[in-house]
């Protein structure tokens, strides 16, 4: 077969939800995550006649529907020569992790991805999560597993994500592969009425995983006689501790808390400011000083000279005498100590038409890159980072571990 | 038999040994596993139990069978796992022998029972049995927890004197003389402590130490685990191999799949310079091991810089070569970027009837299918070469980045991740660079993701003493399509 018919058959997907497929073109209807920076991603369901607002412009949904997904739209601002700009993106779980409403505190893509390789998630999975919270993990297991069972305790978040999952085409209802269920999981346990969970992997964020523990070992929560994991995903040490004594007591083995530290780095650019170009600053300042000192000796001597020729002419209006003794009692005093001054003085004057020596842009805003200077890149560790999210503690066991017999034998 | 989950003929399975290191085996039918140190088994007495069981190898008297020489070339364990056998060093007796010396010293070892450990199930199992809580002395939970409460512990060791190797009564003739007649690993820890005169006024926790290091060199124990991708890089890791994988980390490459958004349904475009550990990564999250055809069409289309690929590592995977020519293409660069068109294709092959094929000699016939499938190959490369809407680029090479990656992102669909993994931050930070000029490019971010594990014994918990240093950086964006500056006006 192909690569063309390969994907051929990709795009008959598409009616699949947007989380678990490719798509190529905005269409009405479509949630899409719209980019207005890094910190501003908004999603917003494409519909002709509505208009998605920002402060550098506003920009119609069909300016945006028809286009193929990442295209950067364009609108003109207030100003009449100025254009803003928005990114339409297709929603990843991801990019949805960064953009969601936050109903809970929500667990990120550094701790997520570790979890979901560690549990071993893949198309044949079936993981149980509790509590759903905002949704954000559900998103990534609901992409990557086969099934998901998530609960939530609280019945208002609970309802909230349900819809939410169903506006993404994530509940099975729909042809998706999460199951939300409204329950304390700690009290009720994780039975559903009308199946068994079958599960593989469990999930827990939960504030006391170990009251969620002991109903794990309820017949068909997980499967039997196969490897099963677990991870609960707590933030206090005292809560680790409860969970180790929890999943000792039930069996479990393989027992491993692990912390995940992220951190992301932002591409920045230093000025390069040679050592030679430091000594030459100050060689011209020298320069500079030499130069004054000795202009101002000219100036002196020729003020002198005046003066003498002054005290000679009486014809000599009052008003320039004052001026001149001004001047001359400042150029003294200046000449005399103070190098500050002296500098300031070379610099005012307008006889001396060599610019100053300024290789490192100093007094002036100079903006990171600009080509006028030498930069190096660096890498910036952004200024707040999440020196702690949770604690991950894994677990594993074999529920009624028995031999399986090769019905024959290959 | 399910290989997913159970121990099956005809896998490669990794199996875990007491001192942490692992090794990659097969499970063939009548064959022998031999474990250096850690005792040998029959395959055939594994199979059917699922993966992930612990095993005892047990040795009693009756046990007369012996691994003859002939037994020995059937063993099946893979040859590069036992070309560096990194040990647990404390102390051994055996650390200064080479490699070579120790493996023939094991041929003629006789082969072992085997036990699976079952897993308590009840609370009440090991609801006392606190002293054992450390994952590893799990492994011979009940003695160990017997032989501390027969000793006399003392609270302190303040009457501790170090006198070297003189509180150990046995010695190291003996020990060997032991493991020479292939005495439980149990037997030989028991004799050891025994014969340890300090022993019973150590503290409990030392104690447990004592043994739990003991159950690393002696314990003759593994356990039979499936072989996912980060069991396939901590093989390659503990084996030495960190440059071959650049030096990616679990962590990161768990991030990368994410970042990759890395779906069934997806086909992605990816460099990668470990072997084919990524693309079996990317196999596991796609396919789930699963050698099924589903309505699954997935692919990954795989480019190499030197003529032929290399995906060496996929010998260890359990996929048909069928499912693997199926769902990954491989292309090398050249034919990537400048590839023949399909009239140059067509110039050299002679395109036949059936009637005149039939009529054709019998070899002339092979050489005409040949040169055909050679042509069809040619052409799928051709197709590759120009679709431009990849779902994800997913990067792990040391090729020069800022020259690669633009070039390569025109094959990338808009609104698709590019992920890129580098050992060292500085190539991705100057790949960045260039990136932010390009207006292709949406906000590239570099990052950094870093496990530390903890010692998880209640009462004892901290983070661990060392760690493995490095793991490498990502550089994750997405592919846009900027507005056409003309349209502007």
């Amino acid at each position: 077969m192909t690569t063309e018919a390969l994907h051929s058959a990709s795009t008959d997907l598409a009616s699949k939800s947007t989380f678990q497929s490719y798509k190529d073109i905005v269409q009405e209807n479509d949630l899409v995550l719209i980019w207005i920076s890094r910190d501003h991603i908004k999603p917003v369901v494409m519909k002709h006649g509505e208009n998605f607002n920002t402060r550098y412009g506003t920009f119609p949904h069909t300016s945006i529907i028809g286009k193929p997904y990442g295209s950067q739209i364009a609108t003109r601002t207030a100003k009449a020569n100025k254009f803003g700009f928005i990114h339409v993106l297709q929603p990843t779980a991801e990019l949805w992790t960064l953009s969601l409403p936050h109903r809970t505190q929500i667990v990120y893509t550094y701790d997520s991805s570790y979890i979901m390789n560690r549990l071993r998630l893949g198309p044949n999975s079936t993981i149980i999560e509790a509590g759903t919270g905002s949704g954000s993990l559900s998103h990534q297991l609901a992409r990557t597993c086969g099934k998901v069972l998530t609960y939530e305790f609280h019945e208002v978040r609970c309802e909230q994500a349900k819809q939410e999952f169903k506006e993404h085409g994530l509940l099975e209802e729909d042809n998706g592969n999460l199951v939300i269920t409204h329950r304390d999981v700690c009290n009720e346990g994780f039975k559903l009425n009308d199946r068994d969970c079958e599960a593989s992997a469990v999930f827990l964020d939960l504030p006391a995983p170990w009251d969620a523990i002991p109903h794990l070992n309820t017949q068909g929560i997980l499967k039997k006689n196969e490897k099963v994991s677990v991870c609960c995903f707590s933030p206090c040490f005292e809560q680790v501790d409860k969970t180790l004594k929890a999943l000792k007591e039930n069996g479990w083995q393989e027992i491993e808390m692990v912390e995940i530290q992220g951190k992301n780095f932002e591409s920045r650019r230093q000025m390069v400011r040679t050592l030679d170009d430091a000594i030459n600053i100050l060689k011209d300042q020298k320069e500079r000083k030499d130069a004054g000192i000795e202009k101002r000796n000219k100036m002196n001597k020729k003020i002198l000279t005046e003066a003498a020729k002054n005290s000679k002419t009486e014809n000599q209006t009052e008003n320039s005498a004052t001026t001149s003794k001004d001047e001359t009692k400042a150029e003294v005093e200046g000449s005399g100590t103070e190098a500050d001054k002296q500098t300031d003085a070379t610099e005012q004057s307008p006889q001396l038409k060599k610019p100053k020596f300024n290789p490192f842009g100093k007094g002036f805003k100079v903006k990171e890159g600009d080509l006028n200077y030498n930069w190096i890149q660096v890498s910036k560790m952004e200024s707040e980072i999440k020196s702690h999210t949770s604690y991950l503690t894994f677990a594993s066991k074999i529920y009624d571990m028995k031999r399986e017999t090769e019905p024959n034998d290959q | 038999m399910n290989p997913l989950t159970h121990i099956a003929y005809d896998q490669h399975v990794l199996i875990k040994l007491p001192s942490d290191n692992s090794k990659i085996c097969f499970i063939k039918k009548d064959g022998v596993i031999g474990l250096g140190k850690f005792g040998s088994f029959n395959i055939n007495d594994i199979v059917g139990y699922p993966l992930g069981t612990t095993f005892d190898i047990v040795y009693d008297s009756s046990v007369e069978d012996t691994l003859t020489e002939t037994d020995a070339s059937a063993s099946t364990e893979v040859k590069s796992a036992e070309e560096k056998p990194k040990e647990d060093s404390v102390g051994s007796e055996e650390t200064g022998q080479p490699a070579k010396k120790k493996q023939k010293k094991f041929v003629n070892k006789p082969v072992g029972k085997i036990v699976p450990r079952l897993y308590a199930t009840n609370a009440e199992d090991d609801a006392e049995e606190e002293t054992s809580s450390s994952e590893r002395s799990a492994i011979v939970a009940d003695a160990a927890a017997d032989l501390i409460a027969l000793q006399n512990s003392s609270a302190t060791n303040k009457d501790l004197i170090n006198l070297g190797s003189k509180v150990q009564k046995m010695t190291s003739e003996e020990i060997e003389k032991l493991k020479e007649a292939s005495v439980d690993g149990q037997e030989i820890i028991q004799k050891i402590i025994e014969s340890h005169e300090n022993f019973h006024q150590k503290t409990v926790y030392s104690q447990e130490k004592y043994m739990s290091r003991k159950q690393k060199k002696f314990a003759k124990t593994f356990t039979v685990e499936y072989l996912t991708s980060s069991g396939l890089l901590q093989y390659l890791f503990y084996k030495g191999d960190t440059m071959r994988i650049n030096d990616m980390s679990i962590e990161t490459m768990a991030m990368l799949l994410n970042l990759g958004n890395v779906q069934p349904c997806g086909h992605y475009l990816v460099m990668d310079e470990s072997g084919g550990l990524l693309v079996y990564a990317l196999m596991e999250r796609m396919f789930g091991g699963n050698n099924l055809e589903k309505e699954n069409l997935g692919t990954i289309t795989f480019l190499h810089e030197s003529e032929h690929a290399n995906l060496d590592l996929l010998k260890y995977s359990n996929y048909s070569s069928e499912f693997i020519s199926k769902h990954i293409k491989t292309i090398s660069v050249w034919e990537f970027f400048e590839p023949s068109t399909k009239e140059e294709l067509a110039k050299d092959v002679v395109f036949l009837t059936n009637e005149q094929i039939n009529k054709l000699h019998p070899h002339k016939k092979g050489t005409y299918h040949r040169k055909l499938k050679w042509y069809h190959n040619q052409l799928e490369l051709v197709n590759i070469a120009s679709k431009k809407d990849y779902d994800g680029l997913i990067l792990n090479t040391t090729l020069q980045l800022t020259g690669l990656v633009p070039k390569l992102g025109e094959y990338l669909h808009g609104s698709r991740p590019l992920v890129c993994y580098s050992q060292f931050r500085e190539p991705l930070l100057e790949l960045s660079h260039k990136l932010y000029t390009d207006l292709r490019y949406l906000a590239p971010t570099v990052l950094e993701t870093r496990c530390r594990p903890y010692q998880s014994i209640r009462g004892k918990i901290h983070p661990l003493m060392t760690m493995r240093g490095g793991g490498g950086y990502l550089l994750w964006c997405q592919k846009v399509l900027p507005v056409d500056p003309e349209s502007l006006t």
